[in-house]
């Protein structure tokens, strides 16, 4: 028997329907309203238009908080996955003192608050007599991109087989060489992963940027946030932001489509006859 | 050995050496007013916690229940999503899943500002309905933003999605034979549903709840841009004592409390998630 009936799929598939509107309406809005020639994202629409483009990207304090957030995103993509491979590794560890710890830490980063660690870096900082700067905003996204890095890397890292490191050992390789040209190249696509995703969180990163960001360099969610309580720069932060929610979506999907393709690429490696077979 | 001690050496530092700071600030032993004298003190945590009509405690337990009206509507609207994944969505259900939780993953930011143009009182509901001539022109419904309506449709929004992923992991590797079984014990579709599917897709359900429940406990950014005054989040005190209306030190009793509070919930329901991990830890033993 099917677990729904008739009636079920019927009312599933609507529900279902109906959610995907809800869930994309608000995309959508701001992708209209950045066409519309209107100076308020209100009803009727006026004209179509790209005039809320070109002045978005003549705002210099808009675009230069574009690339602040890129660059830093991009750093932290890197070394949250840098980190997270390090914690990975050590948590892959059959025999680790103070395992407990050691995870408690990890994960406390997807509980602690935004808004407190913002604080509590704000307090750490006056403490050490160090001025707020955009490295500080680097280093609250770097834990908090932590977590979800070691959530990424560190499965895939158990689902290796160690005799293909083992016999990189006894073949004379070093721990460290092993390590670099064995099992780094295995953990590409959750490196890939971890990259993207630790990327994400600090380009959309508002809380802790707001409070660290020092006042002359904004961040772009900070410049997003002030702007839109700016009646006259709504529009263009619609514009903005209608471009970054398309490349956002483009991104997701394409992540996805390698992440198919790297495992079904594993697993056909994996099915392959042994080596020594033969 | 410095491959073990980094990541967990850089939390501490950058976490909860901060954590530990905003203690010292809570009981008054220390202070960013210069020339202040720091002693000892609990006067800030008993005004909070006892002090007559305190306006913050006041807020706390609104926030707590919005928090849970959120998390429990988050679950029940994700919940028939979940089902519609693993029993109707078929083969291509994991596409399906990217294509709901693909606005999850756009900027958060982003997505409630365009809820502010949505709820705005000239946004397009109200400029929708007064072009249809349901409501005259001008007249905005007053509810529609700036109103705790507007903070719990913002939340219930952006978690809906995230939800339905523990309880589709759930339901989707429910074994299909014990639905077979239910069905020639006799039991109708809705009775299998009540007393089999449901029953096992309670720890997805927990699951979910703790996911939206956590991080909207210090939740500030919605109620600043679609909250009125009168729906602020215990978030939005905590932000407001470091920056418009500084006080670090009762600022820190209120971002102290919402540590504890997350603590408490993760003492509460920490078992329904971080199973990777946990599992992992029982597996190398």
């Amino acid at each position: 028997m099917k677990a729904v009936g008739r009636l079920g799929r019927t009312l599933l598939t609507t529900y279902f329907g109906l959610l995907v509107l809800f869930l994309y309406a608000p995309l959508v809005v701001l992708m209209v309203f950045a066409f519309n020639s209107g100076n308020i994202p209100s009803l009727p629409i006026k004209s179509f238009s790209t005039k809320w483009f070109s002045s978005a990207f003549s705002d210099t304090t808009l675009t230069s908080a574009l690339l602040r957030s890129f660059l830093i995103a991009v750093v932290n993509g890197f070394a949250a996955t840098l980190l997270g491979v390090m914690a990975a590794v050590t948590l892959a560890r059959r025999r680790l003192a103070l395992r407990t710890v050691v995870v408690t830490l990890i994960l406390l980063p997807l509980v602690v608050p935004y808004i407190v660690l913002a604080v509590g870096m704000v307090v750490l900082l006056h403490q050490l007599g160090i001025a707020t700067s955009l490295a500080a905003v680097l280093a609250g996204h770097v834990v908090i991109s932590l977590p979800y890095s070691v959530l990424v890397i560190l499965p895939r890292l158990r689902t290796l087989d160690p005799s293909i490191s083992e016999a990189a050992l006894d073949l004379g390789a070093s721990e460290l060489r092993a390590f670099w040209f064995v099992t780094l190249p295995l953990l590409a696509p959750a490196l890939f992963s971890s990259f993207l995703i630790a990327f994400t969180i600090s380009f959309d990163e508002f809380a802790i940027a707001s409070f660290l960001a020092p006042p002359g360099s904004p961040t772009y969610p900070v410049v997003l946030y002030s702007s839109s309580r700016t009646p006259a720069l709504l529009p263009e932060v619609i514009a903005i932001g209608s471009i970054v929610i398309v490349l956002s979506l483009a991104l997701v999907v394409l992540a996805e489509v390698a992440r198919r393709a790297a495992e079904r690429r594993i697993e056909a490696l994996s099915q392959a006859p042994p080596l020594t077979a033969g | 050995m410095l491959t073990a001690v980094t990541p967990s050496a850089y939390v501490v530092i950058v976490l909860l050496v901060p954590i530990v700071l905003i203690g010292l600030y809570s009981f008054g032993l220390m202070t960013n007013v210069a020339g202040t004298h720091t002693a000892f003190s609990t006067s800030d945590w008993s005004d909070f916690l006892t002090g007559a009509g305190n306006p913050f405690r006041g807020r706390f337990f609104t926030s707590i229940i919005v928090t849970v009206v959120v998390s429990g509507a988050a679950v029940l609207g994700a919940y028939p999503l979940a089902y519609f994944l693993a029993f109707v969505a078929g083969r291509h259900r994991y596409t399906v899943l990217l294509l709901v939780l693909a606005p999850f993953f756009t900027s958060y930011l982003l997505r409630v500002i365009a809820w502010q143009v949505i709820l705005n009182n000239n946004g397009v509901i109200n400029s929708a309905l007064w072009q249809l001539g349901l409501r005259a022109h001008g007249h905005a419904i007053t509810w529609l933003i700036y109103s705790k309506f507007s903070v719990a449709l913002v939340l219930f929004y952006a978690w809906v999605p995230f939800v339905a992923l523990p309880i589709f992991v759930v339901l989707d590797n429910v074994d299909r034979r014990l639905l077979d079984a239910s069905h020639d014990l006799g039991a109708g579709r809705f009775s299998t549903f009540l007393r089999v599917t449901l029953p096992m897709s309670l720890p997805g359900v927990a699951a979910g709840f703790v996911f939206v429940l956590i991080p909207t406990t210090g939740e500030f950014i919605a109620p600043l841009l679609v909250g009125g005054p009168s729906s602020q989040l215990f978030g939005n005190s905590v932000q407001a004592f470091f920056s418009d209306t500084p006080d670090w030190n009762y600022g820190s009793v209120l971002a102290l409390t919402l540590v504890g509070v997350v603590l408490i919930m993760l003492a509460l329901f920490g078992r329904f998630i971080g199973r990777d991990l946990t599992q992992a830890e029982g597996e190398a033993a």
